[in-house]
């Protein structure tokens, strides 16, 4: 097995510079099955995200609310699903997240976008991998951003692994 | 006839068993303990990983996760934090109320397949917002640890939560 045949050339460290914006090459319709099954695996217990008959009969008046919606860690999870082979193929470590927030609901049969700008890049302290800090976009087929946040990564540097 | 009767008996009776809390029930510094734990299995974690196009080999591929240092596969971090999340909703969001975000979240150690992890947070702010007279904001700090007591995510959460009036 040699990890840099498995993964791609074009996404190590040395690859990122600050300032610069992706759009990453696939979009991904959120389906019934992907939010159901899920929210029960993480045993969610908010009903809004697996029980049809509440929301309907329960709409509050807040907009979006009157059916399912889709649980938001799905949300985000898939924004940086759709941003992870470009941004996280090369990643020995995720360190963290920051400033997420949650724009608009997600309902079953929406489709997700997702953007990654490079916000910054730090020595990681070792010689093999440096920090680096995105800021990830997820936008729907209205093209409403519905989710934004930061995420932090130890990235494998090119000049260590590039042939490994 | 006798259907429709033993059906108006029971429901009759039933008592309602509410889950959840309300936006009254988080005073600043209450420490919610949540239930239950979870041991994250390779085929959630493979599952989660595959659906939600997390295409980092460490997450799915053992050879190349040992390869890196690895003792076994690498739960994806994104489903270590849906799984703590998970976790406490009963206690902190199923009263009702849209998520709106996450601060500050960091991941201290990898969680590996076969680990098990626990939740724990305190209301650190809870505020009535003009827009919407029925709900208040509330902010948790979460932890979720691993079997061995090490914390393995920590983070801040912001609710809109309803009130019980």
């Amino acid at each position: 097995m040699k990890a840099s045949e498995l993964t791609s050339a074009n996404n190590y460290f040395e690859d990122f510079e600050v300032g610069a914006i992706y759009k990453h090459a696939r979009g991904k319709t959120v389906t019934e099955m992907d939010n159901v099954m899920i929210t029960n695996m993480v045993m969610n217990t908010a009903e809004g995200h697996f029980n049809e008959d509440l929301m309907q009969r329960a709409a509050r008046g807040i907009p979006g609310f009157d059916t399912r919606i889709v649980f938001g860690g799905i949300n985000l999870s898939m924004v940086i699903g759709l941003a992870g082979q470009d941004t996280g193929e090369q990643v020995l470590e995720e360190l963290g997240m920051d400033k997420i927030r949650l724009k608009a609901p997600v309902h079953h049969g929406d489709t997700l976008y997702a953007y990654s700008e490079v916000l910054a890049k730090e020595d990681g302290g070792r010689d093999d991998a440096g920090v680096i800090t995105f800021k990830h976009y997820g936008v729907n087929q209205k093209d409403v951003v519905i989710y934004e946040g930061e995420r932090r990564a130890l990235m494998k540097r090119r000049s260590h692994w590039g042939d490994k | 006839m006798t259907e429709t009767k033993e059906a108006d008996d029971f429901r009759a009776r039933a008592k309602d068993w509410p889950r959840g809390n309300r936006y009254e029930d988080f005073t600043v510094g209450r420490v919610f303990k949540h239930h239950w734990g979870r041991t994250i299995t390779e085929a959630d974690s493979v599952l989660f990983t595959t659906l939600t196009l997390g295409y980092n080999p460490i997450y799915f591929n053992a050879d190349y996760a040992q390869a890196h240092g690895h003792p076994r596969l690498v739960v994806n971090p994104l489903l270590v934090f849906n799984t703590v999340f998970g976790l406490t909703v009963e206690d902190l969001s199923e009263g009702g109320g849209p998520f709106l975000g996450v601060d500050a979240l960091s991941y201290p150690k990898p969680v590996y397949v076969g680990d098990t992890v626990y939740a724990e947070s305190e209301v650190i702010s809870a505020r009535e917002t003009e827009s919407r007279p029925d709900y208040g904001i509330v902010t948790w700090h979460t932890i979720g640890r691993n079997q061995d007591d090490e914390t393995i995510i920590d983070y801040t959460r912001t609710n809109l939560v309803r009130k019980r009036t």
